[in-house]
């Protein structure tokens, strides 16, 4: 069984490969990719209930065992990330053909769409470090693809910041990786978790590790690294966005989980007092950017950084309850993300512009997409019942079980900032006269709003059923505090 | 009682199918039974035999977060309040609302509202206490935006929901705090823990947190700014929300914890300064006011003050007296929030300097009026609750039996005086509300309609409000112990059994207060066009207004000139911040962590060779930087891929140097291929400071991997599990260059995807391309 | 010699650095180049240089250098290619579109 967990980076691969030569027949690729990722999704939610049920899949690929093969970790984590990535995806492609032009598409939209699938759920299994590489550089290659898909000036001039940032931070990734290889004479995360361990990670094992840190922390978009972030996710099409927004910072984040969680734990007092800091900079910044522009577009986009803030608050904090908080809140701003970035494109499209102060009264036009909107809006603010709700207090509990009411006042001040800047889109946007010379493009709300809606349903499941959800991230979060549980079930000693 | 609470909630779901209907039968009809039911069942708990009992139903166990209803005396309180006080609005509200407002979207608020409330005064679980104080600041945010055509509405919806949000936020923390400190969820168990609650560190924080959350939602001084605003809802809501319910939540709240908090001296010093405070700022501002609901907004803020001040003594009298003027408070402004409703339906205006003299075209409401505005000022009749409760507050106030010392010894002794103060001016704004609408002379050129009496739907509900005023006036003791009790006992912890008098005889200071307040109030009231430069005086540059819009558009415009100053779109700017900060930290962390000596590695030895590649390397990745010829550029660094393809054969790589040749051929092809299309080199025309500053961030960066690297080599403290590798790959792998085993074999996973990465930036590259021919087919 | 090929490499860095930070985009790609040959030259120093023969397995010889490092650093470089090509004809569209190859001036501050 263990070669289950192969599948969610396969299927998506096959069917890029696929797509790219069905080309011609874009009707086609559509369908196809519509049941592709269904495929994807049910298979991908079967191996959740089979780790669920048996404990991790680990797969020594080509059956060289482990440490020296690459092997793939499908444990808990891993596997409720792919799940999620998976529900955006499939949010996605019901999303993509009423937002992209026939010519965006047959330019390999779906080829580029599945690579990024791909990548995104080969990064989350991996059990090898330089394999994680791989897998990000796949994932960062199919977004420079759809980044640059529809070929707008201003595409290209943000984008060619945006991969030089990254093309920067990925060999500053193989180049730290050679060092850690240099000192522990491994790749595989949990040897190198096992070895850094016996040494207790002393000499240059944190500087590496920090070294290490900013290489994600520049994917995650923490405080001083996020510059490349917010002005290149609002050029691409809202579908790509939206891909963007819910989870390529994500896997950052994910990594550094990863990291910082199972491999260098050895100088907390050291690093995850450093990312506390960090972590209050970068909801202050984030939010000032929030508020600072009245493109909603950006105004979304800016808020990707105070949640990555509130996540890397929750390792920084580094208690089981806080750890729970931030995958928690993980899964639940990838949801959330996703349904705001598709929610602002449609807003943006149905209302012909994306200047706040150009829109009033939308809701009467298309009072769908303004619940929706501010349903996700009071979601992504964190207020009960729904799912920001119950990262956010695991978050702050744990911060004041720790005496760190520093940092807790600011992510409350942070969540309020943040109800502001998304709120006024709903006040100026949505509330004011009705503009009877407007003319509303129902149908094309009306197909705009079942995908958002689908990903909104999850988010509201996140917050109202929690008891579904929280239990497993309880014992992930238990998983990842003990490392040799990890170590032990990859390495079976 | 959960069905309590989400029957509302149910019925809200299906508001929106009953709406369509709403021109055959108004859809308030519908949805009057629902708090009226409630109330009935409510209704059968009072009785002198009353226990509180608690009931439990899992949500998010694995939490702790569960459905523990808690029916006490406080919450049997609210209960009836806001089941009493929501059909009475309902009732009116369906006189109130016309068919053609979206009736739908207003009673889906109004049902939300109500689930909320329920669900705030019965739980016991602070997570659940504090998801309904939030869907209360969400419902109250999207009724004041009910008519959000308005500028008002929106202006006022988004003050109040920043406001409480902010104070809901601030309660979590507490509420945090209280759980981790006693490590429990329930409040009845934090009430049994409160030693522990007492003596930890945190107390401050939770105390200030708590307080904080309470103030805003209940609208205490300074934070009372967004009451005045969010009159712009319709009426019904002001009557419900903002002055029955809603507002009153910031009171449960500090009631339902004072059992824990009250024994600190900090409690009374902050819950009475504040309130105090409250009570006299509210009733001196709402005599300036020309609004009505603005007087009426301005007169809840004060009487909350007079609660929140009496929570504060927590004496015996000042708990009983702070219950019993819930009630009242409830029944006369209620009553008078609906009169002002009347006044607006029937004349269009609500600007009290346009109306007078309409005693003679609405002769009961002007009746209601009376009553309810007498017994707000406290007028000493029998017949009036508000009395009772002013003499109540004013016997509190004088705080016998209380011993404290330092800051709060002075607060215990001009608490009486400022009672007095913020008294007096109750009467007046009473009087002023309701002589200057009812009497004087009738302004006919001011209104657009000619007033005439309401229909008798619409004065059903202030009658009966009316009514509740009079019976508790006449026999004040009614309720007392079968109800009044229980709620004070609630909030006390012991018992309390208080006999309300009309009469305490002539030696009572309280009396004296009073009749001190009617006699100062009635000249201020008669004479008070000659102070009105007076009223105006104060506020305006003091205005908390203005600090509120201050904050607001300060915090958007600060945040534009941060982010504009350091997202200016510069990719030279963003790799410079970067650069740093990494150098920065990985220094700091090489400094702290690393003790800088280089053990004595087993190196390798130097050769001629090497060396001569080496050198030529070096001297062509500097020239790059000074050639100013594009093409020289590119084959200079040609020069270096070729040098690093030398090293690779030096350095046992027969592979690498391969791959490494053919790929910087291409590269250097494809280089060339491009800028042949791109503009020249410039010259570098940088200022000294910047090549300066360049030069300085790269060498630090060339010399931090330099130092991490040649720090990593010296630290090889295990065996490199190549080792295996090389072992292996012919038996296992069946190949003899273990590089290409490697490859294929036991890292094929690596090469599958670096295919993938190859395959799709070729896609990419000719989809860049293929568009640019699209375009220039055009 | 690791030590100097460290240096090399940290110099390969600091002139693509240098690079990276100038105005025109044939700078900053080049200055990316010189950096991925700095990596792959960390990558090949980190796995000890001249321990044996090349790791191809030729009976009666006992030692070879360290494959694994070789292995990567090929990955590395078919990647780092493909980027590059993506990124040269992404900058010549770019340039190309906006009239310019300064990113000073593609620096964009209009709310689009």
């Amino acid at each position: 069984m263990s070669n289950l967990a192969v599948l969610p980076i396969l299927i998506p691969l096959l069917s890029g490969i696929i797509a790219a030569l069905m080309n011609r027949k874009q009707r086609a690729v559509r369908v196809f990719s519509t049941i592709m990722m269904l495929v994807n999704l049910g298979v991908t939610a079967y191996i959740g209930w089979y780790v669920f049920q048996n404990g991790p899949v680990i797969l020594e690929t080509g059956g060289w065992k482990a440490p020296y093969g690459i092997i793939l970790v499908g444990d808990m984590l891993a596997i409720l990330l792919v799940i999620t990535t998976n529900i955006i995806g499939l949010a996605c492609v019901f999303f993509a053909p009423k937002s992209l032009s026939e010519k965006q598409e047959s330019f390999y939209f779906y080829t580029f769409f599945f690579m990024l699938i791909s990548g995104v759920s080969g990064a989350f299994l991996t059990g090898d470090l330089f394999n994680l590489f791989v897998f990000f550089e796949v994932l960062l290659m199919a977004s420079y693809g759809l980044i640059t898909l529809g070929g707008e000036k201003v595409q290209f001039r943000e984008s060619i910041k945006y991969v030089l940032i990254n093309l920067f931070s990925s060999i500053l990734f193989v180049t730290v990786v050679s060092f850690l290889y240099s000192v522990v004479g491994t790749v595989n995360m949990a040897q190198i978790a096992d070895r850094v361990q016996d040494v207790e990670q002393k000499g240059i094992l944190t500087t590496i590790g920090i070294l290490l840190f900013f290489v994600f922390a520049t994917k995650a978009a923490v405080f001083p690294l996020y510059y490349w972030l917010p002005k290149s996710y609002v050029v691409p099409n809202p579908v790509v966005s939206a891909l963007f927004g819910a989870l390529l910072t994500k896997v950052g984040i994910y990594s550094i989980l990863r990291m910082f969680t199972i491999i260098f734990v050895h100088e907390v007092d050291l690093t995850h007092q450093l990312f506390l800091w960090l972590a209050a900079l970068t909801m202050v910044f984030g939010v000032v950017g929030a508020l600072s522009t009245n493109n909603i577009k950006l105004i979304v986009t800016y808020n990707i950084i105070p949640a990555v803030g509130f996540m890397l608050m929750g390792i920084g904090i580094f208690t089981e309850v806080s750890i729970a908080g931030t995958v928690y809140y993980l899964i639940h701003d990838m949801v959330v993300k996703g349904a705001l970035f598709l929610l602002v494109g449609a807003i943006a499209y149905l209302a012909g512009t994306s200047d706040l102060r150009k829109m009033h009264g939308l809701i009467h036009h298309y009072p769908v997409i303004g619940w929706l909107f501010f349903i996700a809006c009071i979601t992504l603010a964190g207020i009960p019942p729904f799912s920001g709700f119950i990262g956010k207090i695991l978050l702050l509990k744990g911060g004041l079980a720790q005496d760190q009411i520093f940092i807790v006042i600011i992510g409350l001040i942070t969540s309020l900032l943040i109800l502001f800047s998304m709120i006024r889109i709903f006040i100026q946007g949505f509330w004011g006269e009705k503009d009877e010379s407007f003319q509303p493009d129902k149908p094309k709300a009306r197909a705009f709003a079942w995908p958002i809606g689908f990903l909104v349903f999850f988010s509201v499941f996140l917050g109202v059923g929690a008891e579904f959800v929280y239990p497993i991230v309880d014992e992930i979060s238990n998983t990842l505090l003990d490392p040799s549980i990890y170590i032990e079930s990859v390495l079976k000693e | 009682m959960l069905t309590a609470i989400f029957l509302p909630l149910i019925l809200a779901c299906f508001i929106p199918l009953i709406s369509k209907w709403k021109y055959s039968i108004h859809t308030g009809w519908f949805v009057l039974i629902i708090p009226f039911s409630i109330f009935v069942y409510l209704i059968q708990q009072v009785g002198t035999r009353f226990s509180p009992f608690e009931k439990t139903y899992p949500w998010i166990p694995s939490m702790d977060i569960h459905f523990d209803l808690y029916l006490d005396g406080l919450s049997l309180l609210f209960g009836l309040l806001i089941s009493g006080i929501g059909t009475l609005v309902v009732l009116y509200s369906i006189y109130y609302l016309h068919k053609s407002e979206q009736l739908g979207h207003f009673y889906l608020y109004l049902l939300m509202f109500m689930s909320a409330m329920f669900g705030v005064v019965f739980s016991d679980n602070v997570y659940v206490l504090y998801t309904f104080w939030e869907l209360t600041s969400l419902s109250s945010f999207l009724l004041i935006g009910y008519w959000n055509h308005r500028k008002g509405s929106r202006y006022g919806a988004l003050k109040s929901m920043l406001i409480t949000v902010f104070g809901g936020l601030s309660m979590l923390g507490g509420l945090l705090l209280l759980t981790i400190v006693t490590d429990t969820t329930s409040i009845q168990e934090m009430i049994s823990q409160k030693e522990t609650i007492m003596n930890s560190p945190q107390f401050g924080w939770i105390i200030a947190f708590l307080f904080l959350g309470a103030f805003t939602k209940s609208a205490q001084f300074p934070f009372h700014i967004w009451l005045p605003d969010a009159m712009e809802a319709p009426t019904p809501v002001s009557a419900y929300l903002h002055s029955a319910t809603m507002v009153k939540a910031g009171i449960f709240l500090i009631a339902r914890f004072s059992p824990i908090l009250s024994q600190s001296d900090w409690f009374f010093i902050i819950v009475s300064g504040f309130g105090i405070l409250t009570l006299c700022w509210g009733s001196f501002m709402a005599v300036r006011q020309t609004d009505l609901k603005g007087i009426l907004a301005y007169s809840t803020i004060s009487q909350l003050g007079m609660i929140m001040a009496m929570l504060g003594f927590g004496t015996k009298i000042a708990v009983f007296a702070a219950v019993f003027h819930i009630l009242n408070h409830a029944t006369f402004k209620g009553s008078l929030f609906m009169v002002a409703g009347i006044v607006d339906h029937e004349t269009g205006t609500r600007d009290i300097r346009k109306l007078g003299g309409l005693m003679t075209f609405m002769p009961i409401t002007a009746t209601l009026a009376f009553f309810g505005t007498f017994s707000m000022a406290g007028f000493p009749l029998p017949f009036l609750n508000g009395f009772y409760s002013k003499e109540l507050f004013f016997d509190a106030a004088l705080l016998h039996h209380f011993s404290v010392d330092g800051f709060a010894q002075l607060l215990k002794v001009i608490i009486p005086y400022l009672a007095v103060f913020g008294s007096i001016f109750t009467f007046v704004y009473s009087m002023y509300l309701v002589f200057g609408t009812f009497r004087g002379e009738y302004k006919e050129k001011e209104l657009k309609t000619k007033p005439h009496e309401a229909p008798i739907g619409m004065l059903i509900s202030p009658i009966v409000l009316v009514l509740g005023v009079i019976i508790i006036g006449l026999f004040p003791n009614l309720f007392n112990e079968s109800f009044l009790a229980h709620a004070a006992q609630s909030i006390k912890g012991v018992e309390i059994h208080k006999k309300i008098k009309f009469w305490h005889g002539f030696n009572s200071i309280p009396l004296y207060m009073s009749l001190a307040v009617v006699a100062i109030g009635s000249i201020l009231a008669y004479t008070r066009k000659r102070w009105s430069s007076v009223y105006n005086v104060i506020p305006g540059t003091l205005s908390f207004n203005r600090v509120y819009d201050w904050l607001v558009d300060k915090t958007t415009a600060y945040s534009e000139v941060v982010t504009e100053s350091y997202m200016s779109g510069s990719l030279k700017h963003y790799v410079r911040y970067i650069l740093i900060a990494i150098l920065v930290v990985t220094f700091g962390t090489l400094w702290l962590t690393t003790d800088l000596t280089i053990s004595n590695p087993d190196l390798a030895s130097i050769g001629i060779p090497d060396m001569l590649v080496v050198s030529m390397m070096v001297i062509a990745s500097v020239a790059t930087i000074f050639t100013n010829n594009r093409i020289a550029a590119i084959l200079i660094l040609g020069v270096v891929g070729y040098g690093l393809a030398i090293l690779f054969v030096i350095y046992r790589a027969p592979d690498l140097a391969l791959t490494q040749l053919i790929i910087e051929t291409v590269t250097v092809a494809l280089f060339l291929l491009v800028f042949m299309h791109l503009p020249k080199l410039e010259k570098r025309n940088e200022s000294k400071g910047t090549v300066f500053f360049n030069a300085t961030v790269s060498i630090l960066f060339g010399a931090m991997m330099t130092f991490v690297a040649i720090f990593s080599y010296s630290s090889k403290w295990f065996e490199p599990i190549s080792d295996y590798f090389l072992e292996t790959a012919v038996s296992l792998g069946g190949g003899h260059n273990v590089v290409n085993v490697i490859l294929v074999d036991m890292r094929g996973l690596d090469t599958l995807f670096e295919i993938a990465v190859l395959g799709i930036a070729a896609l990419g590259i000719y989809g860049m391309i293929k568009l640019r021919r699209d375009k220039g087919e055009k | 010699m690791e030590i100097v090929t460290s240096i090399l490499s940290g110099i390969l860095f600091a002139t693509g650095i240098y690079n990276l930070l100038q105005k025109q985009l044939l700078r900053i790609i080049i200055g990316t180049a010189l950096m991925s040959h700095g990596a792959h030259l960390f990558i090949l120093t980190m796995g000890k240089l001249k321990r044996g023969k090349p790791p191809i397995i030729v009976e009666g010889v006992e030692n070879y250098v360290d494959p694994l490092p070789q292995a990567l650093i090929l990955t590395s470089i078919v990647i780092s290619f493909g980027v590059t090509s993506f990124l040269l004809v992404l900058a010549y569209r770019a340039s190309r579109l906006n009239g310019t190859d300064n990113m000073e001036e593609l620096r964009g501050n209009e709310n689009e």
